[in-house]
């Protein structure tokens, strides 16, 4: 198999994936209007947004799939082709096989087409399905199994050249929370042996697992970019659960997300000072039951950023 | 290296699981399964036919005859169980009667009326005897009024000729040096006819099941195009061994029994010329069909959407045949030179006047160069197809569009 140093560039403190000024208009219009960001050596990177955000546009230019109507776009220091696609798994929103071959031959082309010798593809392919519980399956035609199978052997094409470079276009899409998790595990040993991941979900709590940085991209243009920590700096704040007798007052040092009877959500900056607004209640008469500040979830920083063009985005 | 090693898997992919498919040998086989049953039916009614023939022209009977012409010799028509009669309707009445089986008015003019034969009926294929009978008498008498077999046989017109014509002081090639030739023409038809829709679904497939995304990043689409134009070629010589074989055996060990000329094919004539540019032509031509064929797949959603597109290819396989006559004997006509110009009515024109002498040397060149070029064309143009239409999955790419995003793609890339 290719090696890092030959296949994606040699500077080790160059990031991975390096994306300036990219735009893509269709048919005169903007899809993507003016996108940067990079992709730092084996981190796991989240590629976020709503439906028609743009993340599958910029994912294709990326591999060179489209042409980028303007900016650059470099994998390991230079445009992506096929010729290094050693180094890269892909897996694609559009999901397909061969349907009319059994699905160890469908592995072992692809692993052949990634450099693999036949043996080696074959007997990576058995070991893979082993392990994802459709062993049995692998003389099985493509077309005999179901969806969830398919997605598997989909998942093991793409990583069974050990690419240095994976990324996933909604992984879980379709999986049951069993199947997920297994599919987490999978990635996140790609993860321990050093793959860099550009990984595109809607599942915030996979993010949350994964993620080291994460982009929202929105209108084309990247609304928050970043580690998950500063994203959630960033954008939420505090969110302090309150349990109470007494209604909650109004005050510049708090929003009030939600008021139920005995029961309010207060929104903060993250630098607010949260006992202060504790003593603030307390002094104005309302009983405390129960005070609990966390910080904003990605979830709840997803539909703020979204709004209402969440429609549909989130599974 | 890797691009090399990448098409050598192309083409074994594609190669083994096409011969991997029962539904390949099926269709395959079907064509010279069918020649084999027909041969073995031909073989058998062959035989059974020509021993009732015989059975019937030897067969005797009790029969009336009338003689207007003079000509059956009353020693054989007694020898043969026949009564000569002066009265027509006698004869008639008898058979009906069941005096008689048979009974033969001969006419004054058996050349220009027929011999009206009356018989009591045996089914129709037993009635046939009656005929037989009737016409061997009128021969056998023939014959021996002639007194001479060669001569009968010459007076029927039982002679060949063997022509020898020159061209350039040379002796030149007559009918045998057109057959050798003609074969690229009939090889042609066949792998296209068979192979079509195998040619238009390779790249549909890709687009059909949403593999394109994953090949794309894999390897060039070229690479993927060039390979499965490639194991189309070595599925197509596949097809035509196993077309073959049948029609081979057919003529080396049942030529008598199926009716087949006895064709001498020693005396067949392999000029070099005709046949290396009915070669060019052929592999040329197949090349573009095919390129067209990956091409229309390449814009298509799917094999459904293609079809209407590949009636119109193999249609102009087939237009040159109206002008056949014209192609053969006024090659300087404007519609032949039309024919043998236009990329997809040249391969069939320019192979039948390769076959028959009337290509001259400076069209083949043009027509085998066009083909190629056009080719390469083609399939350059079907890459970009694939490469800009193939994650357009559910609707037809315009050939408009995926130019001019390759247009804008290599001027992009000429900025940066």
């Amino acid at each position: 198999m290719a090696t890092m140093s030959t296949t994606m560039g040699t500077q080790a403190e160059e990031p991975l994936v390096r994306i300036e000024h990219f735009g893509m208009s269709f048919g005169g219009i903007d899809v993507i209007r003016d996108l940067s960001f990079e992709i730092r050596r084996g981190e796991t990177f989240g590629f976020l947004g709503s439906n028609g955000s743009g993340k599958t546009t910029t994912i294709r230019a990326l591999l060179g799939i489209y042409q980028p109507t303007r900016g650059l776009l470099h994998i390991g220091g230079r445009e992506f082709s096929p010729d290094h696609g050693d180094s890269l798994g892909y897996l694609p929103e559009e999901r397909g096989l061969y349907q009319k071959e059994s699905v160890i031959d469908v592995m072992t082309y692809f692993g052949r087409l990634k450099g693999l010798g036949r043996a080696t593809a074959t007997h990576w392919s058995q070991n893979y399905l082993e392990r994802v519980g459709i062993g049995d399956k692998a003389k099985v035609r493509v077309d005999k199994l179901s969806q969830g199978q398919q997605q598997k052997v989909q998942l093991g094409v793409t990583i069974m050249n050990s690419p240095e470079f994976l990324i996933l276009d909604e992984p879980t899409k379709g999986f049951d929370p069993i199947n997920r998790r297994l599919l987490m595990d999978i990635i996140e040993d790609q993860k321990r042996h050093g793959a860099t991941v550009m990984m595109v979900t809607h599942q915030m709590e996979e993010v949350e697992r994964l993620c080291d940085r994460i982009l929202l991209l929105k209108d084309g243009t990247a609304r928050a970019y970043g580690s998950v920590s500063q994203v959630r700096s960033e954008f939420g704040g505090t969110r302090i659960d309150v349990a109470h007798d007494g209604p909650v007052p109004p005050d510049d040092a708090y929003r009030i997300v939600s008021a139920e009877p005995g029961h309010t959500v207060l929104e903060v900056a993250n630098d607010a000072d949260t006992a202060a607004i504790l003593r603030f209640l307390m002094d104005a008469g309302v009983a405390v039951r129960r005070f609990a500040p966390t910080l904003m979830s990605l979830d709840d920083i997803f539909v703020e950023v979204y709004g209402t063009d969440t429609a549909g985005a989130k599974q | 290296m890797r691009r090399r090693n990448a098409l050598a898997r192309v083409v074994e992919f594609e190669v083994r699981r096409t011969l991997s498919k029962p539904r390949f040998w099926l269709a395959t086989l079907l064509v010279p399964g069918l020649l084999i049953v027909i041969f073995a039916i031909s073989v058998a009614s062959g035989t059974s036919s020509q021993d009732a023939s015989d059975a019937q022209s030897s067969e005797r009977f009790s029969f009336e005859y009338i003689d207007s012409s003079g000509l059956v010799d009353p020693a054989l028509a007694a020898a043969a169980g026949g009564i000569v009669v002066t009265d027509p309707q006698h004869g008639i009445e008898d058979v009906k009667s069941g005096a008689v089986v048979a009974f033969f008015a001969y006419p004054a003019d058996p050349t220009a009326n027929p011999i009206e034969v009356y018989a009591a009926d045996e089914g129709i294929f037993a009635n046939g005897k009656y005929s037989s009978v009737a016409g061997s008498l009128l021969t056998s008498s023939a014959t021996a009024e002639i007194g001479s077999p060669e001569l009968s046989a010459i007076a029927r017109g039982a002679v060949t000729t063997h022509l020898t014509t020159y061209q350039d002081g040379r002796i030149a090639g007559g009918l045998e040096s057109v057959i050798p030739p003609m074969l690229y023409l009939v090889l042609l038809y066949i792998v296209i006819i068979l192979m079509g829709n195998q040619m238009l679904s390779a790249t549909v497939e890709e687009k059909e099941n949403r593999v394109t995304e994953m090949i794309l990043t894999t390897i060039r689409a070229t690479t993927l195009l060039v390979g499965k134009v490639i194991s189309l070629f070595v599925i197509g010589f596949v097809e035509m061994l196993v077309f073959a074989i049948p029609i081979a055996v057919g003529y080396a060990f049942f030529r008598d029994n199926l009716s087949v000329p006895d064709f001498d094919l020693s005396a067949l004539e392999f000029q070099a010329r005709p046949m290396i540019v009915g070669a060019l032509l052929l592999v040329g031509s197949f090349a573009l069909f095919t390129a067209t064929l990956v091409a229309i797949g390449a814009a298509m959603p799917t094999v459904k959407d293609a079809a209407p597109f590949f009636t119109g290819v193999i249609l102009t396989l087939f237009v040159p045949i109206y002008a056949v006559s014209l192609v053969v004997t006024s090659p300087d006509a404007p519609i032949v030179q039309a024919l043998t110009f236009f990329p997809y009515t040249a391969p069939v024109t320019a192979l039948l006047r390769n076959a028959f002498g009337s290509l001259p040397l400076s069209v083949a060149v043009i027509d085998i160069t066009m083909l190629f070029a056009l080719s390469a064309v083609v399939l350059r143009v079907g890459v970009q197809l694939f490469k800009y239409g193939s994650i357009e999955y559910s609707r037809k790419v315009s050939l408009k569009g995926a130019l001019t995003m390759w247009r804008e793609a290599k001027s992009q890339q000429n900025k940066r």
